[in-house]
């Protein structure tokens, strides 16, 4: 080894030298504390049997998981201390039973849970009558769409008949506000200032489909038309957008095609010189 | 004509501008075999130029504040009359300037061209290239989206891997122990002031050695490619029966910029968004860290590296020591062969480094 | 030769009207960039007459594209503010027996000053300037 370091010159030696001084330093890696937001009640529920881990499963696909609202959020608890998470002293909850349920859904969602108990669904709460939970799930609540009412779903209680007739009628707006979404998400993308679009599509969209909650297909055909030209002034202010884009690349072309002559100018030029 | 010849005449008795046109323009000789590459260097001067131009476009606008940076960017973009158009200049700007960095680099390994007497070249120009990194960085956190946040946060981290000090160094270029406003008004003051200067006054280094040396011969059609330097001496490294400068290949070098300007100004108006994600265009939470962060497409290498190891300090070293060797290049290597197709282990090597390079980057794109 | 230098003529005249165009196309963008901007939306002001407000009620009405509403507070004082929730953007509601805004939403709430009281929205409502002058008030 030392003949070897003698044979070789400066230049290598210094290589090794260089990559010998590393090894003090192969250290384990220092893994940085992650400070974690999520309450104690993920830590002992994701590591029990599934019938108590699996509504942490379910609640992590959903759609509260992805706004930062926790298990505490509605079921209430301390998130913060292991000991007293579940103490009805620190405001826990439990899980409602049937008749409470609308209730407690309707903590946040207030005008949903209003529309609800004046419809013929909330007049059958505790007498077979379907709860939120019912479409929406409990834990893997998602964005609610259309798809929630289908056949499967309607006709565990009645035909799905009426029911298809309120979806038929919701079809054509939901399509719309579903390519307003599309079409705000492009422009999202290139930087365009969509606060205010997609507050109003927000504001829309959920005046919209609160409405089935009564399930009432007059009403529903009656708002509809309300909600279209709310509708229709959002998709002028996307025309104009898409105006003003495409007069961009226009521009474009014509810059680009002018530096292009500039540099076949230059180039001919230059060749004068030769 | 008349009046220009009276206005030159009365310039010329106070300062001999005719001898310095005739010295530095006309008179300035370069090899007759010159090639594009050589113009890799205008062509970066020029986007310099554009970046500082724009750049201090957008102060009249930005506010280096965290609570108001994202707004006044979005404000930039849709408010202010052609500030959208600015604003991807300058962020499309930025990205093409390290490509024409990394190409004008491999151009000067390639011709051998750091050879000496050309070192001091190199390493003014290797400062320069971890100066246009470091004002990339800094850059790449004012418009305070999720995406400069969160970037920010990992870049800075890498720092820990450091032993004894590693931690410190994180929180002291950070200003603070997680990123915030002190963050910003750092990087904001490194961005606009610090750096913009630093480089400036090294373009001014790297200039003169270029100027003082003499401009190196392109090592092809050449019967001997071999660098002929003695080192007993200086000597100005003249082109006897080259071209002019001036006109020749100054139209060159305007050529090439046109080129570069249509290439840039195509991506500015068809796809300025080729590098914004999503992330960019939502205001930073340092509570929410996005599924996917990943660097500017410069670091993905980088970044890789780290991730292979699972000892950061490895990944950090194995970077160091590469810059190292590459700062050191004209030292390590002293073979007198200019042409690449003469220097089989410099090709290897190279070639090799290269690769490696956009291998590690497409791995970090896609992993 | 001398094709040459008229070429030279022809190309350098060519080049001459290019950066006469280029340095136009550059000036008329920086120019507007930089010219100070005309005062936000001078028009659509929106006037509602004094009695329309009763007291300890609110009185929605669109201004500027979006809902907002006016409030005379119990004791006399009028309140104008942008009616969308700072949260996610639904119109919020008066609660005329709490005396504050309530989003339906989320249930968001706002005190009849604005400001948050119980919810998600991160802010308060956006307050609107406003001027009462001759039995109407004049909203922007």
């Amino acid at each position: 080894m030392i003949y070897c370091l003698n044979a070789m010159n400066l230049r290598a030696r210094l290589c090794v030298f260089m990559m010998l001084a590393l090894v003090p330093f192969l250290l384990p890696s220092v893994l940085c504390a992650e400070e974690t937001a999520e309450p104690v009640c993920i830590q002992c529920h994701s590591k029990m049997p599934e019938k108590y881990s699996q509504p942490v499963t379910l609640w992590r696909g959903s759609i509260h998981a992805e706004n930062g609202i926790f298990c505490n959020g509605c079921h209430g608890g301390d998130p913060k201390d292991a000991a007293n998470a579940m103490s009805p002293a620190r405001g826990f909850l439990g899980a409602p039973k049937e008749p409470a349920i609308p209730a407690f859904c309707g903590r946040c969602h207030v005008g949903v849970m209003k529309d609800y108990l004046a419809s013929a669904h909330g007049r059958m709460l505790g007498k077979g009558g379907p709860t939120c939970v019912t479409c929406h799930g409990n834990h893997q609540v998602v964005k609610a769409s259309l798809e929630l009412i289908n056949e499967k779903s309607c006709s565990r209680c009645h035909s799905f008949e009426r029911a298809r007739v309120i979806r038929a009628a919701m079809q054509e707006t939901e399509s719309t506000i579903v390519a307003i979404d599309q079409r705000i998400n492009a422009f999202k993308k290139i930087g365009t200032d969509t606060e205010k679009l997609e507050k109003e599509l927000f504001s829309v969209r959920n005046s919209f489909h609160t409405l089935f909650h009564n399930v009432n297909v007059e009403l529903v055909k009656k708002e509809s038309a309300r909600i279209q030209a709310d509708l229709k002034k959002i998709q002028v202010v996307l025309d104009r957008l898409d105006a003003t884009y495409q007069r961009r690349k226009i521009a474009g072309a014509v810059v680009v095609s002018f530096m292009l002559l500039a540099a076949l100018a230059l180039h001919l030029l230059r060749k004068t010189f030769d | 004509m008349t009046l220009i010849k009276k206005i030159v005449d009365w310039i010329d008795v106070r300062v001999g501008i005719r001898e310095v046109t005739e010295k530095e323009l006309t008179g300035y000789l370069l090899p007759r075999n010159i090639n594009a590459w050589y113009s890799m260097g205008s062509i970066l001067l020029f986007a310099f130029a554009l970046q500082v131009v724009t750049g201090m476009l957008l102060l009249i606008y930005y506010v280096p504040d965290a609570d108001k940076a994202f707004k006044s960017v979005t404000s930039i973009m849709n408010d202010a009359p052609y500030g959208w158009l600015i604003r991807m200049c300058h962020a499309v700007g930025s990205n093409m300037m390290v490509l024409v960095l990394l190409l004008h680099m491999l151009s000067v390994l390639f011709m051998g061209s750091y050879k000496k007497p050309r070192e001091l070249n190199w390493v003014t120009g290797f400062v320069l290239f971890t100066m246009v990194q470091g004002i990339s960085l800094t850059g790449y956190l004012l418009p305070w989206s999720q995406l400069s946040f969160w970037a920010t946060t990992v870049a800075t981290n890498s720092a820990s891997a450091i032993p004894v000090v590693g931690q410190y160094l994180v929180e002291f270029l950070r200003g603070s122990p997680l990123v915030g406003p002190p963050t910003l008004g750092r990087f904001f003051a490194l961005h606009v002031a610090v750096i913009p200067a630093g480089i400036a006054a090294l373009i001014g280094a790297h200039l003169f050695f270029l100027k003082r040396t003499g401009v190196s011969t392109p090592p092809f059609g050449q019967e001997d490619s071999t660098n002929q330097w003695q080192g007993d001496s200086y000597r100005y490294e003249g082109h006897p029966g080259g071209i002019p400068f001036f006109p020749n290949f100054a139209l060159e070098d305007l050529r090439s910029v046109a080129i570069y300007m249509a290439c840039f100004l195509a991506v500015v108006f068809f796809d300025p968004y080729l590098f914004f994600t999503r992330d960019s265009f939502i205001p930073a939470n340092p509570f929410v860290t996005p599924a996917h962060i990943k660097p500017e497409w410069y670091f993905l290498a980088n970044y890789q590296t780290l991730k292979i190891f699972p000892n950061e300090l490895i990944g950090l070293s194995l970077q160091g020591a590469a810059m190292t060797f590459l700062a050191l290049l004209p030292f390590i290597d002293r073979g007198r062969e200019r042409h690449p197709l003469k220097r089989p282990l410099f090709l290897v090597c190279s070639i090799g480094g290269v690769l490696l390079w956009i291998g590690l980057s497409i791995w970090g794109h896609l992993s | 030769m001398d094709s040459d230098s008229s070429r030279r003529t022809f190309l350098g005249v060519c080049l001459g009207g290019l950066g006469v165009i280029a340095a136009a196309a550059v000036s008329w963008p920086l120019f507007r960039y930089l010219a100070p901007r005309s005062g936000s939306d001078a028009a659509g002001k929106v006037v509602i007459p004094d009695a329309d407000v009763r007291e300890g009620e609110a009185k929605f009405f669109e201004f500027a594209g979006s809902a907002a509403v006016l409030v005379r507070k119990r004791g006399g004082d009028i309140v104008a503010y942008s009616a969308v929730c700072t949260h996610l953007g639904c119109i919020v509601q008066w609660e005329k027996d709490k005396q504050d805004f309530l989003c339906p939403c989320h249930a968001g709430h706002y005190s009849v000053d604005g400001t948050v009281t119980a919810g998600p929205p991160p802010k308060p409502l956006k307050k609107l300037p406003f001027s009462v002058a001759g039995g109407n008030i004049t909203v922007g």
